[in-house]
């Protein structure tokens, strides 16, 4: 095995890839404005139902049903079921999440020096989420979760669907990330999805069907509050109270959660420790030199949740696929099974429960009372490695700071130009995994309460929200200030 | 023997220094104060409900065209 | 025999120094992401999947958003057909 390279893999399949091509010249701010906000828009407009869902799923027959398993993982890879979005933004930003780690850690050999082999890694993630994808559509389709009896045809398109949505996921995001946009395609798709789920959550005003005799209510808690309070079939407390409580849709408890851990979030992002440094050159220039807490951002979040990921979907398939979710199989003994619940989601069992956000903290304490342990446990753990991973190789760390710093003649002030290096080795690693940390254990409080997935989208979409405006505040800045859409909107943001 | 049980206690201590470190971290951070915080939560409040609105428009794009099909 | 030279002093501040250059350079040597070569890529707080430019089939970022588009179209035409046609195929 000494020569061979796992990347060289993808090499037969390299002339078939789509790629986007390199802006030629330097994109306007005004323009990268609009490619992020179009990219972003084409990806919710894509959350559109799938063709060749057996009758039964359709009509809601839901007796004997294959449910969502995976429901309180969607808001953070802005998933929705039986979309054409499924599977959300999961299998592209979990193969890039894996491949860089794995060559982070040496496990995938790539010489990032040489620019055939940047290619080749860049068309073996591609490769690898667009097999994921067709991997996950395949466990999907034959568990029964798109219905049962399903003909030769209906699965065909249903894989040609689900694969294809994924490939123009990539290069939705492809499209940002190589500087039509900013920054990062996948953060912005993330950041815009999970704000559109909370203006749906709180002022959505469709309407949803809630029960068998035909009532509806809005989806958004706000406009539901309003609406019930109004309605003549309630009364006036019981609207309140319903509210407040009602447990299908989104309720005013979890929309105030949901904005506290926002308001969280906020605060802890401008945690920093400012390093005092001045320049080597001209004499007398004195600033500062942040180190935010959270140095990885939403990422750690992000990377637990891509394990978790794995490992929901590795019990579904072993449940559901191979015992059919039949209590007396041995296999639904040891993982756990699934329970329908509201006709909508599958919640999994005992063991398995282990790893999943309880519904409510009512059922958190009466029915999974390890959940908070173990759950928390392995979002820090998760999350704390990979922070300490991720700040050393994704080209951030101490040794690349010291390396800038030099390059611009800045030194910290009090130390000898060979200590910055040791300086910020102390801090980084140390901010980032705190960072980390805290996010997780905000990432678990918020899910303990029973917000279902909510808790860890807002986290993750506030954080990368923080991410995308740093980068595109310089910018900004670099620009000169100069933007038409800034001046149309009157300097809003910001 | 010793040496392992050592590896064990070191491995103990891990996350208890950790924790040590990290608190000891917090507290050399600086906070933003309460005028900045209302600063960014009101910046951030403001471009996440803009965002979310027109995100929200393209969804309800979708319920007429639901309604059509299905 | 020549005289040992003392302890310390010049010339281990030298090979130290020495050590220290090479194992930088030897750090530096395997970057162990895109944008540690210094090609863009991911950084700290940002994840980019994308920067660099394989030859595969080249697309034009405007051409992708349009077939995006159009595939949601197509998509959304299969429904409607599914309809007409009464039956799932």
């Amino acid at each position: 095995m000494a020569g061979f390279r796992l990347i060289e893999l993808a090499k037969p399949f390299v002339p078939l890839l789509p790629e986007v091509e390199l802006p030629y010249e330097k994109i306007g701010f005004d323009e990268k404005v609009v490619y992020t906000i179009i990219a972003a828009i084409v990806y919710v407009f894509g959350q559109f139902p799938l063709v060749g869902l057996a009758k039964s799923v359709v009509v809601e027959d839901t007796s004997n049903a294959v449910l969502d398993p995976i429901y309180f993982l969607r808001g953070v890879f802005a998933a929705e079921p039986k979309t054409l979005m499924e599977f959300g933004i999961f299998p592209v930003v979990s193969s890039a999440l894996i491949m860089q780690v794995l060559a982070g850690l040496k496990m995938v050999k790539v010489n990032f020096k040489v620019r055939q082999d940047r290619e080749l890694f860049q068309s073996c993630t591609k490769l690898f989420a667009l097999l994921q994808s067709f991997v996950l559509a395949n466990v999907f389709i034959f568990s029964g979760y798109y219905g049962s009896g399903l003909s030769v045809i209906q699965i065909i398109l249903l894989n040609l669907q689900l694969v294809l949505a994924t490939l123009f996921v990539t290069l939705l995001i492809e499209v940002v990330d190589k500087g039509y946009g900013f920054a990062s395609g996948a953060m912005a798709i993330i950041t815009v999805n999970i704000s559109t789920n909370l203006v749906a959550d709180v002022f959505g005003v469709n309407q949803v069907p809630v029960d068998s005799e035909g009532h509806k209510e809005a989806q958004g808690a706000i406009i539901n509050l309003l609406q019930s309070m109004r309605s003549s079939h309630k009364s006036f407390l019981g609207a309140i109270f319903g509210a407040f409580n009602r447990d299908y849709l989104p309720n005013l408890t979890t929309a105030l959660l949901v904005i506290v851990l926002a308001g969280l979030v906020c605060y802890f992002n401008n945690f920093r420790l400012e390093l005092p440094i001045r320049s080597t050159r001209t004499r007398g220039v004195n600033n500062v030199y942040p180190i935010r807490l959270l140095y990885v951002g939403g990422l750690s979040v992000l990377f637990s949740y891509v394990v978790l990921f794995y490992i929901h979907v590795a019990a579904f398939t072993l449940v559901q696929l191979v015992a059919r979710n039949d209590p007396s199989s041995l296999i639904y003994k040891i993982i756990g099974g699934y329970a329908p619940s509201n006709n909508l989601l599958y919640v999994p069992q005992f063991p398995l429960s282990l790893l999943t956000p309880p519904k409510s903290l009512l059922d958190c304490i009466s029915r999974q009372p390890l959940t908070p342990i173990t759950f928390t446990a392995f979002l820090v753990v998760t999350g704390v490695w990979f922070a300490s991973l991720w700040q050393h190789i994704s080209g951030s760390s101490a040794r690349d700071i010291s390396a800038q710093f030099k390059e611009q003649g800045i030194t910290l002030t009090g130390h000898r130009e060979q200590g910055i290096a040791k300086e910020f080795e102390k801090i980084v690693p140390l901010a980032s995994t705190t960072g980390a940390a805290v996010l997780a254990l905000l990432v678990s409080g918020g899910e303990l309460l029973g917000l279902k997935g909510k808790g860890a989208s807002i986290i993750l979409g506030v954080s990368c929200g923080f991410s995308l405006l740093e980068l595109i505040t310089a910018e900004y800045q670099q620009s000169g200030g100069q933007s038409a859409l800034t001046q149309v909107l009157g300097v809003s943001g910001a | 023997m010793a040496k392992g049980g050592n590896q064990i206690e070191k491995l103990a201590e891990a996350p208890v220094e950790f924790v040590k470190d990290g608190t000891a971290f917090l507290q050399k951070c600086k906070k933003p104060g309460n005028k900045d915080f209302l600063k960014i939560v009101r910046a951030v409040g403001i471009g996440f409900v803009a965002v979310g609105v027109i995100g929200y428009a393209i969804k309800l794009v979708h319920i007429p065209i639901r309604y059509l099909i299905v | 025999m020549s005289t040992p030279t003392p302890p310390g002093g010049q010339r281990t501040l030298q090979k130290r120094r020495q050590a220290q250059t090479a194992k930088d350079k030897q750090q530096k040597q395997t970057p162990a992401s895109t944008r540690q070569a210094g090609f863009g890529g991911s950084s700290n707080s940002v994840l980019k999947l994308y920067t660099d430019e394989a030859n595969g089939l080249r697309v034009d970022p405007l051409v992708v958003l349009f077939l995006a588009v159009g595939f949601i179209f197509s998509v959304v035409a299969l429904h409607v057909v599914a309809k007409v046609t009464g039956k799932l195929f």
